[in-house]
């Protein structure tokens, strides 16, 4: 694989230097729902300090693998290998508790509770057994500021927010808690222009943390300003992968309706 | 960067804070109205020993209905606990009348109830097994065993003064019952308000899988809820079984109905996700003080039933299109000025 072109970024450079120790390694991983194939069996590798794009049609199996990484789903065959150690995720805890942080496409919040109580949603701080909710509140808006998301009265229930409030949230619940990998599925579809430029930057600052980073996302503008290499699934197969500088829009197109391998 | 949301002019927070806390506000009013009638139209409803006497008695609805706020927070429902205070009721009264002594027969009788609750919430929980099927089993079985205890006799208690002190006695003149159910109150109020498990009782209640995801233990906190309605069905049972000194297979028939109507009335949403427990303590108190001042009016007890359901259709009604459109009007309003 060419990672010398010309375009090359800092982060694409440091993806090259450690090339030898992914983060995470997934290994023949399949997933069936019923008579579904959903994965049929897919290797992904992930760097640290590098964001990497997950790309394919609806029914790819993007978003199943990517739960399967953290720990929403378990896989049927298949390993993942975390920091050079086999991992079995059986529930979304386990995966928390390896700093894997994932935004949901339905964002996962829960509409009846307040902002910080969404942030610190099943790792609520507590003093004398009593919810801290002082130190929730200030943290919230701790991290809230440092992600540049303005949001007044954070004693509003979620569903309150507008949709572009509810997943600023959901983005910054799972970019605060130090995550070693970072997995965003399709996190600005509710966003205005501004708004998607603010979470494309945040990637690319815990990028540079040293963090490994899935985007899923089906703007593949995005994917020019963000992402060091590209994935392509498949009704359920990872079938292509390319460093951004080596490929195009028109690649990636013809990849993700299969024009390009069915032939 | 800072992501620049277009300034909405907004109104004072306090509309938003009112339109939440809009249903405990209505139970709240429609409990003092309902005062203020019966005072006006009983000499004997506002007396100190008419009000103690409704506390006395409304006790087990109360401390019931707190733990069942706590089930219909969580997505569920539990339609076991009439059954439950029936068998707990005459497994106490046969238990006394043989002999045993009284404290052993409370912790025992405490901890069958917890045990029997957490049963069917393990397979609400674990076993993913609808709540209202579980517990629409529970209330067939618990009241069959029951009545197999007692063949339908009722069981007398008797001379057992320390025992009588639960349901009957007074402690610096408030009634035991009384004191009892505020203690539950708080408790409930401050585990469902203030502390983590409260939390993911709502949190399970809104969105399960979020709350999965979260890692919460869901499973857990399901079944665990169902062990603070069989607990408190438990002490229910006992209260009554001291405050009429017998025990009966035929005690609390319906009473399911009068916890759940408590809950809603308070504001607490029948689909989960929230819960109220200043709510649901007017909305017990308001139930009860119907039946008190129905009663005290000289109407005829059986208009009470007839009474209690369509005051309950009414607020609900009132509660769920009145209050939350004017609440979705202000919200509104405040949007597009």
């Amino acid at each position: 694989m060419n990672l010398t072109g010309p375009n090359q970024s800092a982060a694409t450079v440091r993806a090259v230097v450690r090339r030898g120790n992914p983060i995470v390694s997934m290994r023949g991983v399949t997933k069936r729902f019923g008579s579904v194939a959903a994965l049929r069996g897919v290797d992904l590798d992930l760097f640290g300090g590098e964001c990497l794009g997950l790309i394919g049609d609806n029914a790819a199996g993007k978003s199943t693998l990517t739960k399967i990484l953290a720990g929403a789903y378990v896989p049927d065959e298949g390993s993942i290998i975390l920091d050079g150690e086999p991992v079995r995720f059986a529930v979304p805890a386990d995966a928390r508790a390896q700093h894997i942080e994932m935004v949901y496409q339905d964002l996962s919040l829960c509409d009846t509770i307040d902002i910080p109580g969404n942030m610190f949603l099943g790792r609520e701080p507590t003093r004398a057994l009593m919810l801290d909710r002082a130190a929730m509140a200030q943290e919230t808006r701790r991290m809230l500021d440092e992600l540049g998301i303005r949001i007044p009265d954070l004693t509003l229930t979620v569903a309150q927010l507008s949709g572009g409030q509810r997943q600023s949230i959901a983005i910054a619940r799972a970019a605060a808690f130090e995550p070693k990998v970072l997995i965003m599925d399709e996190p600005t579809s509710a966003l205005a222009v501004v708004e998607v430029d603010a979470v494309l930057s945040l990637i690319n600052r815990v990028k540079a943390k040293g963090v490994a980073v899935i985007l899923i996302t089906h703007r593949l503008q995005d994917l020019f300003r963000v992402c060091d290499r590209i994935a392509v699934m498949y009704e359920g197969i990872k079938v292509a992968e390319r460093a951004i500088a080596d490929t195009g829009l028109e690649e990636l197109v013809q990849l993700i309706v299969g024009e390009a391998h069915t032939s | 960067m800072t992501i620049a949301y277009s300034d909405r002019p907004r109104f004072s927070p306090n509309i938003d804070r009112l339109a939440r806390n809009a249903h405990v506000l209505s139970i709240a009013g429609f409990f003092l109205l309902c005062c203020v009638v019966f005072t006006l139209s009983s000499d004997v409803f506002l007396t100190s020993g008419n009000l103690l006497n409704v506390l006395r008695q409304s006790a087990p609805l109360m401390m019931v209905a707190i733990a069942m706020t706590f089930v219909i927070t969580s997505g569920g429902i539990d339609l076991s606990i009439g059954s439950m205070i029936a068998l707990i009721n005459a497994v106490t009264a046969i238990a006394l009348h043989n002999g045993a002594p009284w404290p052993l027969v409370v912790g025992g009788a405490l901890m069958i109830g917890a045990s029997l609750g957490l049963a069917q919430g393990w397979f609400i929980a674990f076993q993913k097994i609808p709540s209202f099927i579980v517990t629409l089993a529970g209330l067939s079985i618990l009241r069959g065993v029951a009545l197999l205890f007692t063949e339908g006799f009722s069981v007398p208690i008797s001379n057992n003064a320390s025992f009588a002190v639960i349901g009957r006695g007074d402690f610096f003149g408030v009634p035991v019952p009384a004191l009892l159910a505020m203690m539950t109150m708080i408790a409930g109020y401050v585990i469902l308000d203030r502390m983590k498990f409260g939390r993911h009782v709502t949190a399970v209640g809104v969105n399960p899988e979020a709350a999965r995801r979260a890692g919460i233990p869901v499973r857990l906190v399901t079944m665990s809820v169902y062990g603070m309605t069989g607990l408190t069905s438990a002490a229910a049972g006992i209260i009554i079984a001291s405050r009429l000194s017998s025990g009966s297979s035929n005690a609390a028939v319906g009473f399911e109905l009068d916890v759940i109507a408590a809950v809603v009335l308070g504001g607490t949403v029948l689909v989960g996700g929230r819960g109220t427990i200043i709510g649901t303590v007017l909305g017990a108190l308001t139930i009860a003080i119907i039946g008190n001042g129905l009663i005290l009016v000289h109407i005829s007890a059986f208009f009470t039933q007839i009474v209690t359901g369509t005051i309950i259709l009414s607020a609900i009604w009132l509660n769920s299109k009145v209050f939350s459109q004017m609440a979705v009007r202000y919200r509104g309003r405040s949007k597009t000025l």
